[in-house]
């Protein structure tokens, strides 16, 4: 924009020079001619009175008109056809010149009357008239130019406020538009750091929830930088002393320290590395354990730079050696567990079976030899310990459910709960129990545990019977959506497998409906019913190892309904 | 001892059991001879000899000291001269894996040892009038287990 003023005006003060030089040369010419007239004036003066002093004028006259033809010839060297012109003039001069020399001499001879002293004379008239015509030419020529470069002059004279004008506009329109862009620009910047403060308050606080720090090796100048939570998991107040690699080694536990300085040599070399693990000695002498990760990064400029992170692993270490134990405790506990199993299986029935088979021979052999009284006692031991057989049988077939390696297998529902029948065959018949059920599909389960549960629901029912009527047992199924069972609280599933069993039983207070999966819980005295009050509580552990449900609702002399949800899948 | 006799060996180290067994075969009135042995060891060192007479069926406890059922059944198996004697498992328990290990080594019936004289009876009996080509070919892991 400049630029474009500046040689505006340049062309304009060049073109004032034209103007100008235009003019001295005009001027110079009409001196020149001036001059020459000077000298004729002198020459003829002198010629008519002989007076000398004209003759000064005369040589002043020709001195000068010398001097103008040079500073003339310096004005027009650039103009060509002025030059030639001028050479012109300078013989014309020069030859006007030698007639007046010409004239002196036919005047110091007194000799003025002669032809040849007029037609000198005249030829000197005839120069000067041509010289003045060419001069007259020049002049002209040169006022051709002047009047050009007048006209260029004013066109650029007209030109200039409007250049001036738009180069001020222009100049106006792109300070404004800097201004804004540098104004927007910082509003960027501020956002910008905004946002980074935000970033560098919330990792300063991810750092004090996650125990972690970070640090930085700045290795070609070995400098260090600390986040301040690493101070914290150090024990000490962020930035608190220089943060170097020796003043850091100073809390390393005295045997992680070589470890840890191979590690670091470690990171130098290679690009990923596993995590490291050490631990530090607070000042206050607690020991944490630390887990580190470190990279090196290479700038433009090939300066290298470890970043690293370092996160305090203690309280997970802390939480992994008590869960070990716990697992521990736990293996122990079921190795207990099944070994109690065992003796349940082997070493208890042994005897017990003993104990009944000798009282069947008792009762075979030596019933007759018994008194009445030792005949009920007789009575009374062989209903115990068929009790005990019960409740061993029972508990074993509920430990037997704690099995947590079975495998899910699809499993047709219906040869299950025939399978089921079949096992009950002998009960049923001799209750006269009437069983239907609907189809069930087929199902992901534990075939096993599916079939106990059938056996254990299908055989509650028709153990609480009622004495004078025919157990009547409906098994239905239904599909349903897990959001309109309310009775289902943490639903895993969206839809279940709905199983419900319903019987004409005792059926049961509602109150009870919740107490009877309890393990031993029994909601009659042993005479009356043979229950062990282990049973149902076998089809609660079934149903939970399938994560579904089971509810039971009870009406007194009614009967009972049981609901099994199982996860559609 | 009569030709036409069904020969039975026990191998049970409890004393109540072989009682209650000869009690049994006493009270049955089959033409059985039995013979009861009171441990692994005992059984196999009879069954090894070279004139020994062969049972028609060997009953086998699996929890013996010295050998254990499943020890002779093993050993049983694999000597020419005595591995086509039928063998009916007798033993307390019925877990799966007892049941499973049996089958695989060649046993031909599974009996649990029932908790009353007469069940036993009628148990003993089964085994006994049992026609054994028959029930051995068309034998399978559900029927092996004597159900009664």
């Amino acid at each position: 924009m400049g630029g474009l003023a500046y040689k505006h005006l340049q062309t304009l003060i060049k073109s004032f020079d034209l103007v100008e030089h235009t003019y001295e040369v005009n001027i110079e010419l009409e001196q020149i001619l001036s001059y020459l007239k000077d000298s004729e004036t002198g020459q003829r003066g002198y010629l008519i009175s002989k007076d000398t002093r004209f003759l000064e004028s005369f040589f002043s006259g020709r001195e000068k008109t010398n001097n103008s033809f040079a500073r003339l010839k310096e004005l027009t060297k650039k103009d060509e056809r002025q030059q030639q012109k001028l050479r012109d003039l300078t013989v014309l001069i020069d030859k006007n010149l030698n007639y007046f020399d010409e004239t002196f001499k036919y005047s110091k001879n007194d000799n003025l009357d002669s032809k040849e002293f007029d037609a000198l004379l005249l030829a000197g008239k005839k120069t000067m008239d041509n010289i003045r015509l060419e001069i007259n030419q020049m002049i002209n020529h040169n006022n051709n130019l002047l009047r050009i470069r007048k006209l260029d002059n004013e066109r650029s004279i007209t030109n200039t406020p409007i250049i001036i004008y738009s180069v001020l506009i222009i100049a106006l329109l792109l300070l404004l538009f800097t201004y804004s862009k540098i104004n927007n620009d910082i509003k960027n910047l501020q956002t910008k750091n905004l946002q980074l403060e935000i970033f560098k308050e919330s990792t300063n606080q991810s750092e004090i929830v996650s125990k972690h720090g970070t640090w930085n090796w700045f290795i070609e100048e070995n400098k260090f930088s600390y986040s301040d939570n690493l101070y914290r998991l150090l024990g000490e107040q962020p930035q608190s002393f220089e943060p170097t690699i020796e003043n850091f080694m100073q809390f390393v536990h005295p045997e992680d320290v070589d470890k840890l300085k191979k590690q670091v040599e470690k990171m130098m070399e290679k690009q990923d590395l596993p995590f490291i693990y050490y631990r530090i000695v607070q000042k206050n002498g607690s020991i944490r354990h630390f887990k580190a990760y470190g990279k090196v990064l290479t700038d433009n400029e090939e300066n290298r730079r470890l970043i690293g992170t370092t996160a305090d692993i203690t309280d997970e270490i802390e939480n992994y050696r008590l869960l070990e134990e716990r697992n521990l405790e736990l293996e122990r506990n079921n190795k207990e567990l099944s070994s109690f199993n065992h003796v349940a299986s082997h070493d208890l029935q042994e005897p017990l079976r003993k104990i009944q088979t000798f009282i069947s021979r008792l009762e075979d052999k030596e019933s007759e030899n018994l008194s009445e009284r030792g005949n009920l006692y007789l009575e009374r031991i062989k209903t115990s310990s068929t009790r005990m057989r019960l409740l061993i049988d029972d508990l074993l077939q509920f430990s037997r459910t704690n099995k947590s390696e079975e495998i899910l297998e699809e499993t047709n529902m219906n040869i299950i709960l025939e399978n089921a029948k079949q096992e009950l065959a002998e009960t049923i018949l001799e209750k006269n129990a009437i069983i239907t059920s609907d189809t069930i599909p087929t199902l992901t389960v534990i075939p096993f545990q599916l079939q106990q549960l059938f056996i254990n629901l299908i055989g509650n029912s028709l153990k609480y019977s009622k004495k004078e009527v025919a157990p009547n047992i409906r098994i239905s199924y239904e599909k349903v959506d897990a959001k309109n069972v309310k009775k289902i609280k943490k639903k895993k599933f969206n839809f279940y497998h709905k199983i419900t069993f319903e019987d004409n039983g005792i059926g049961f207070d509602e109150e009870y409906a919740e107490k009877i999966f309890v393990l031993f819980s029994r909601l009659h005295n042993k005479n009356e019913y043979s229950g062990t009050g282990i049973g149902l509580s076998i089809c609660k552990k079934i149903v939970d190892n399938h994560q579904g449900f089971i509810f039971a609702i009870g009406k007194p002399n009614i009967g009972s309904i049981f609901e099994v949800y199982l996860p559609f899948n | 001892m009569q030709h036409k006799d069904v020969f039975i060996i026990l191998a049970d180290d409890d004393e109540d059991d072989r009682l209650f067994f000869e009690d049994a075969f006493e009270e049955l009135k089959i033409d059985t001879k039995v013979s009861t042995f009171k441990d692994g060891l005992e059984l196999m060192n009879y069954l090894t000899q070279e004139d020994s007479i062969l049972p028609n069926i060997l009953f086998l406890d699996l929890n013996m000291p010295k050998k254990s059922g499943i020890e002779c059944l093993t050993e049983i198996k694999k000597i020419n001269r005595l591995k086509d004697i039928a063998i009916a498992i007798y033993s307390t328990s019925a877990s799966e894996e007892d049941i499973e290990n049996t089958f695989v080594l060649g046993a031909n019936v599974y009996i649990k040892k029932p908790n009353d004289f007469k069940k036993l009876k009628k148990v003993l009996s089964n085994v006994v009038t049992i026609n054994w080509q028959y029930h051995t070919s068309g034998l399978n892991k559900d029927n092996f287990l004597l159900r009664l």
